[in-house]
């Protein structure tokens, strides 16, 4: 991380010009290994968040749902967490993390959790009551009507909050980026301070790119998930 | 336009680094100085407001519009899922260079239409699901008694989705205030100014200081936007109690994220097609 | 000992307080469900009949008292245990979304742990059973109407061959059209396989057509009466039954008998080849103005008495057809309004397109007088 991070530190000339384009070709060859390098940590980051975040919203979830009186508790708390704006939390936590990939994964994390708890939580709650009783009066047990019954029914929504939350993570990853983390939102932020253009395109390209198809992606997994979905009785 | 006028605004708010977070925050001088946080906070604020204002435009007629009259769910759905997944620090940064070309500096137009971006697809989000799920029963009962499908509109949908219209606008303008401060990292100012000083000069109590403003702020925009909505909730929605599905989105769903899940879900029968669902930058 | 006494269910005491309640939803129960018949628990809401039921496979678990399936109290074996051996179907069918109707029907052989050959076998020979296209298997509920879905809740319920099946309100969701058919694909059934069915219905008509016994509850579990349908109906114990069945219940009992029932009876009916002095004899004998005439076992018309005597052959006068007409299988409910509707007053019997008698509205009134459900039984 360099001292300065105020723009144009190293002002090449901030015009849009035949020698500073808004896209030079070129650099996607002459800078192949920081364009990927960028591109794979975005999506370490953005995995990982998300993964980690899955894990914590599905405890979260399973202790809203065994005990009523959290619910209320944890969507709180979530909601509060969703809403500490992203600059300020990467910032606050430098001097306790560092630079460090800590630093940038728990705001990640901490932004993901509303999303996914009410997302795992709504999934659940429709369930139809008639089906819950169904599998209970035939004796399936708690573990496997929750394993074979209510999760496959909660899916949609669980992969939808999945949905949710990594393409806003996508985006959040850029932010990373002011505390160096920021896969390729580098190239973005680098971009800006050198008023380099080419890098920020690619950065900032790559990165709704990488949004847009994690978005299909995901969409595509929940219809393959869910082929009793797409069949309806006319 | 030379280098010099592009880089006048990022005059850097040099705090001693032994300064603390209070000493910093309760300094007279550092509020109204030049840098000084007043000038910042107007800044951040009239950003924001500029940008609630226009995406409320944009968004809210628009929605009731095509929501009375059943129009564009799929569009609808589709146009608000590709906006949720546009990283609003990319699309600024993209439009930097093209606002250079045009002329325009480097702020405040980048950020304010990435951030304009970002606060319509929720907005329209909201408004369309609060139109859409007015009673039918009242709605009937109006085009009974003879309203025109005008009145019907602004005389019963509107009043009735205005509970949760308000929650999709306090919701999309706190994220608005929360996401602003990336503004300091693209060539402005406000509030983030202090976040980006401080990372730059290595002052972490700056970075704090800088960061409880922004928190601040983004908090105290919710509180005020609480406070409309319950000024402006009609008398007999108040007394009735908040409607079924307008108290879900309020209460467990607070920021209106849940999914719609796949088109159609098991037992979603009345879910809409429509993502609920909230932005983030 | 002789298993056949032996009532399949046998609740003795059995109680139930809810938590937080101030009196028993069901108190001190007591009622045997014999082998292979319909028992049905019926009463007005809050009398604890659904709660009954689902004590049976411990959804819910009993305050107080004991509850024996074939001997054995259903409290000495592990819950999942038990429930896999009774059948359930429950009003809003609640079959899996996710899982296709094949699935659906497997789900307790698959919990059991039976072989995958064995269990699609199975499946097929459901389908069969309950009139489900095997093209079905393969589809998901939600591509299934609601007659379809209960036909797959009721083959899902008997998979495993469960000697018992309980069944709370399993027509309540569907259009009294499908109600209608379901009730009959469910008296067929139950010919075939011949469960010991406790079934939950607030359709007072459903408990007559479908049950060997009706156990009517009051508030707080209390049985008022425990009898067949037409004993019910005929006799009422007390004045909360006469009041429950209603004043209609003589229309109600109608319900129950069929023309079949009914002493036979030729009715003013004459052979094609009569002279008209026959004719006339006939119709005199019965007091009817119409004559019937046949050819062998089909019933040709019905003639009016004005046009006899005008020297023309009983085959040359003009017939009235179609008569009303029902079969003997039909209700004496629905032979009533066949005969109400019709010029003639009177019903052929058409049994497969052979003549066999008529029913007349003072046919059903003497068949009420009697009692039918013993000529039906």
């Amino acid at each position: 991380m360099t001292g300065a991070i105020g723009i144009g530190a190293g002002v090449i000339g901030t015009a849009v010009t035949n020698r500073n384009p808004i896209l030079r070709w070129s650099y996607f060859t002459e800078q192949t290994e920081s364009i990927v390098e960028a591109l794979v940590q975005h999506l370490q980051l953005t995995l990982s968040a998300v993964g980690i975040g899955l894990i914590i919203s599905g405890a979260l979830a399973a202790i809203a749902m065994k005990y009523q009186w959290t619910v209320g508790p944890i969507t709180g708390t979530t909601a509060f967490l969703y809403t500490i704006p992203s600059v300020a939390f990467f910032g606050v936590l430098v001097p306790y993390t560092g630079n460090s990939a800590i630093t940038a994964i728990i705001p990640l994390v901490c932004f993901t959790l509303l999303i996914l708890v009410t997302n795992i939580l709504d999934g659940f709650r429709a369930v139809p009551v008639a089906v819950k009783d169904a599998a209970d009066g035939m004796g399936l047990g708690t573990s496997r009507r929750v394993l074979t019954v209510e999760l496959p029914i909660a899916m949609p929504y669980i992969i939808n909050g999945l949905r949710i939350a990594t393409v806003t993570t996508v985006g959040l990853v850029t932010v990373a980026a002011i505390i160096g983390y920021g896969g390729l939102g580098r190239l973005i932020l680098d971009g800006l301070r050198r008023a380099f253009w080419t890098p920020l395109t690619i950065g900032a390209g790559l990165s709704i790119l990488l949004a847009l198809l994690l978005d299909l992606m995901f969409y595509w997994l929940g219809n393959a998930v869910t082929p009793w979905t797409r069949r309806k009785r006319t | 336009m030379s280098a010099a006028t592009v880089l006048a605004p990022l005059a850097q708010a040099a705090v001693p680094r032994d300064t603390g977070v209070f000493e910093f925050l309760l300094d007279g001088q550092r509020w109204t100085g030049s840098p000084g946080i007043l000038g910042d906070l107007l800044d951040t604020v009239l950003l924001c407001a500029a940008v609630i204002a226009l995406s409320i435009v944009l968004a809210v007629p628009l929605a009731a519009y095509l929501a009375h009259e059943r129009k564009a769910q799929l569009a609808s759905a589709w146009v608000v899922n590709i906006g949720r997944a546009i990283p609003t620090f990319a699309i600024a940064g993209l439009l930097v260079p093209v606002s250079l070309r045009g002329g325009y500096g480097f702020e405040p137009w980048p950020i304010f239409i990435a951030l304009t971006l970002l606060t319509v697809p929720p907005m329209f989000l909201s408004t369309y699901v609060a139109v859409k799920q007015v009673s039918p029963g009242a709605v009937d009962a109006a085009r009974a008694v003879g309203y025109t499908e005008r009145d019907v509109l602004t005389k019963v949908e509107l009043p009735l989705a205005m509970t949760v219209i308000f929650t999709g606008i306090r919701v999309a303008s706190v994220q608005v205030v929360a996401t602003e401060p990336i503004r300091a990292f693209l060539g402005g100012d406000g509030l983030g100014r202090y976040v980006r000083d401080g990372l730059g000069q290595r002052n972490q109590n700056l970075v704090i200081a800088g960061a409880i403003l922004i928190a601040l702020l983004a908090g105290g925009t919710g509180l005020l936007f609480t406070a409309i909505e319950r000024l402006v909730k009609p008398v007999g929605v108040r007394r009735l109690g908040r409607p079924k599905r307008a108290g879900r989105l309020q209460s467990a769903d607070p920021l209106g994220l849940a999914g719609e899940g796949t088109e159609g879900t098991a037992g979603s029968a009345d879910r809409d097609p429509v993502v609920a669902a909230a932005d983030r930058r | 000992m002789d298993t056949d006494a032996l009532p399949a269910l046998r609740l003795r005491a059995v109680r139930k307080r809810f938590p937080g309640s101030e009196a028993d939803a069901v108190q001190a129960l007591d009622l045997d469900v014999p082998r292979g018949s319909i028992v049905s628990l019926i009463g007005p809401s809050g009398c604890g009949k659904t709660t009954t039921l689902r004590m049976i496979n411990r959804l819910i678990e009993p305050t107080g008292g004991r509850i024996e399936l074939e001997g054995t109290d259903v409290s000495d074996v592990p819950a999942t245990e038990l429930r896999r051996g009774i059948g359930y179907v429950i009003q809003q069918v609640g079959l899996f979304p996710h899982r296709t109707i094949g699935a659906n029907i497997g789900t307790v052989p698959r919990a059991l742990g039976w072989a995958k050959a064995r269990i699609a076998e199975r499946t097929e020979e459901l389908s069969d059973l309950v009139g489900l296209e095997r093209v079905m298997l393969d589809r998901y509920p939600d591509e299934l109407s609601g007659g379809q879905q209960q036909r797959v809740g009721v083959a899902r319920a008997l998979a495993a061959d469960p000697p018992v099946l309980l069944m709370d309100e399993p027509f309540g969701a569907v259009d009294p059209i499908v109600r209608t058919r379901l009730q009959s694909e469910l008296l067929d059934l139950q010919e075939r396989v011949k469960k010991t069915i406790v079934l939950v219905t607030h359709d007072l008509d459903e408990a007559i057509r479908l049950s060997d016994r009706i156990a009517l509850l009051n508030v707080g579990g209390v049985i008022e009466q425990y009898a067949s349908p037409d004993e019910l109906l005929r006799a009422p114990a007390n004045d909360f039954v006469a009041e429950f069945v209603g004043d209609d219940r003589s229309m109600r009992r109608l319900t129950l008998a069929t023309v079949g029932d009914l002493p036979f009876e030729r009715g003013p009916v004459v052979d094609v080849a009569a002279n008209d002095l026959e004719a006339q004899k006939i119709m005199a004998a019965h007091r009817s103005d119409w004559v019937g005439l046949t050819e062998g076992e089909t019933f040709l018309g019905w003639i009016d008495g004005h046009e006899l005597g005008s020297g023309r052959t009983l085959n040359e006068l003009p017939r009235f057809m179609p008569a009303a007409q029902v079969t003997p299988a039909q209700s004496l409910r629905a032979a009533l309004e066949v005969i109400m509707t019709s010029r003639t007053s009177v019903a052929v019997i058409n049994d497969a397109g052979r003549f066999r008698g008529v029913v007349t509205l003072e046919q059903i009134r003497a068949g009420l007088a009697g009692d039918l459900a013993e000529q039906a039984a």
